[in-house]
């Protein structure tokens, strides 16, 4: 009876149903954080010193050059700033994607996820959270918003729309070359798979796309997108007037990755055999 | 009575056994990490990518940088040959050095399984120690050598004009092994006091990278930072072996070098000695 009238209900209202269940996910979430408070406090100090590290960086090296192939240190401060939201973003979420062929498969957790009428890869996303990713979003806010003004750029209300859009955008780049990653594991057991080296490659999108060889960049745009995370929306407000357009796509790589991925997830569950433990 | 006293007198062993117990130690670390061996395989895909990204940031600095006199562009004493060589070393030797002790430690305080080792008739630390170097020894076979065998053609890395400096390079990363493990221990020690720790050693991995001259060359800093890091460990892991390598360090600087590196083997093993004998006090295992 229950099922039926659920079956009814308009996409919309669908939406808002499960919606709901993920706030609560949340709630609960959070609730049991709290438990450990200092551990929030913790992460983020871990947080904090890789940044200042990598700030440090690139000051020391902008010391012996005032120009990186012709990006100013401001630019580059720009787009490593720009790079730092959709990371937070896609790390605050994701957490659970690292472990999903251990805990989900392996260990046969997927078994309950299935048992429930809410969407398989939203329970995952949402069963846990990494919130130490929310200072990664602010400290990356706060580096766009301090080389921007170092730049005097000048922003109108398009441009906080296009931030607006193409910051989380960005993140689906991330979270669907990671999603697309873990699907795999559907068809191979495997623990920790290639996700560790590719994870790595991610450094490779805070700087400059120009200072790489050609097939880097061609590897950056098209295989392994990740210049579309920090690089191209960037080139929204800096670099040569010729980019500007490309800085628009950035949605729809982010959304034609993610769903990609999407599409080879579901593919992955319904290949799916429980280990039966 | 005299028997008695002599079944209780704690760890009661010839030099022999000793050695023995502790040498079986490096070898069950090597045969643990061997099992994982498949892991070690992305592991020098990644490390080729990090050694990349840092290639190309350096050769478009080099491009970026006024060219001297000679017209060669030179930057913190290196030529860009010289600095992609340094990056590539300098990342061999991790693979060869890096381990996880503080974590290690860090979940056997947390989980209670320290109690069985406080149990057991050995030093924690000196079997922590043992099990790096097993550890490293299994990377020099299954990690470093691959990673050298990958990145030394794909970047054109040149042999020392000196070959000597080679043997001298590897002593001095074996010596980094002492120090940076000695480092790991102490920083799970802190697992003693703290809850969790697990921020603080993923600030501890970044900020030894740095402070070991990883990512940067300490030539690069300004001079007061210089001596900072001068007077700090780091530079006994990474800075040093780098630079022997590189044929910095002519003549009696090099001796000196590696006296600096021995010196904080053994100084930051005396200190996690104090520290783990204080810290032990202070653990309470509920049930286990």
């Amino acid at each position: 009876m229950q099922l039926e009238q659920r079956r009814q209900r308009t996409l919309a209202a669908s939406i808002r149903w499960q919606m709901g269940i993920f706030g609560a996910y949340f709630a609960q979430f959070i609730k049991t954080r709290l438990a450990y408070r200092m551990d929030f406090f913790v992460d983020t100090f871990g947080v904090m010193v890789s940044i200042i590290i990598q700030l440090a960086v690139l000051t020391t090296l902008f010391g012996k050059v005032t120009a990186l192939q012709g990006w100013t240190f401001e630019q580059v401060l720009f787009i490593y700033g720009f790079s730092l939201v959709p990371l937070g973003i896609f790390n605050i979420i994701s957490v659970n994607l690292y472990q999903f062929a251990d805990r989900y498969l392996i260990q046969g957790k997927f078994d309950r996820v299935l048992l429930r009428p809410v969407n398989t890869l939203a329970q995952v996303l949402c069963e846990s959270f990494n919130v130490s990713g929310l200072n990664e979003i602010v400290l990356g806010t706060a580096i766009v918003i301090w080389s921007g003004m170092r730049m005097q750029l000048e922003v109108g209300a398009l441009d906080v729309l296009a931030v607006l859009v193409m910051g989380p955008t960005a993140a689906l780049v991330y979270l669907g070359v990671f999603l697309g990653i873990t699907s795999i594991s559907f068809w191979i057991e495997d623990k920790m798979g290639i996700a560790p080296p590719v994870y790595n490659v991610i450094r490779f999108s805070r700087y400059p796309l120009t200072i790489y060889s050609l097939p880097v960049r061609v590897l950056l745009t098209f295989v392994l997108p990740f210049a579309w995370v920090a690089f191209y929306p960037a080139s929204w407000f800096i670099g040569e007037g010729n980019l500007h357009s490309v800085a628009a796509l950035t949605p729809l790589v982010g959304l034609v990755v993610f769903s990609g991925a999407v599409l080879l997830w579901r593919r992955g569950v319904a290949n799916y055999t429980s280990t039966g433990s | 009575m005299t028997a008695l006293a002599h079944v209780l007198e704690p760890w009661h062993r010839s030099a022999r056994a000793t050695a023995g117990l502790y040498g079986h130690f490096i070898r069950l670390a090597f045969l643990k990490y061997l099992a994982y061996r498949l892991r070690y395989y992305t592991g020098v895909i990644s490390y080729t990518i990090f050694v990349s990204g840092y290639y190309y940031l350096y050769t478009a600095l080099f491009e970026s940088r006024v060219p001297g006199p000679d017209g060669v562009a030179t930057m913190g004493g290196l030529t860009v040959q010289e600095m992609v060589t340094y990056i590539a070393v300098g990342w061999i030797g991790r693979s060869f050095y890096f381990n996880n002790i503080a974590r290690e430690l860090m979940h056997q305080i947390q989980e209670g399984q320290i109690a069985m080792q406080l149990v057991k008739p050995f030093d924690v630390q000196a079997v922590m120690t043992f099990e790096a170097a097993g550890e490293s020894a299994f990377r020099l076979l299954m990690f470093t050598l691959p990673i050298s065998v990958v990145i030394v053609p794909l970047f054109g890395i040149n042999l020392p004009e000196d070959p000597a400096l080679l043997g001298w390079t590897v002593v001095s990363f074996i010596l980094s092994l002492m120090v940076y493990s000695q480092i790991n221990f102490l920083t799970g020690c802190l697992a003693f006091y703290m809850k969790n720790i697990s921020g603080v050693l993923r600030a501890k991995m970044v900020s030894a990278d740095f402070l070991n001259g990883l990512l940067i060359p300490f030539s690069f800093f300004p001079e007061w930072f210089q001596t900072a890091v001068g007077f700090l460990p780091f530079q006994a892991v990474g800075y040093i072996p780098v630079t022997i390598y590189l044929g910095k360090r002519p003549g009696n600087e090099l001796w000196i070098a590696l006296g600096i590196q021995a010196a904080w083997a053994v100084g930051l093993y005396l200190a996690g000695r104090v520290v783990w004998k204080r810290s032990v006090r202070t653990v309470i295992v509920q049930g286990g």
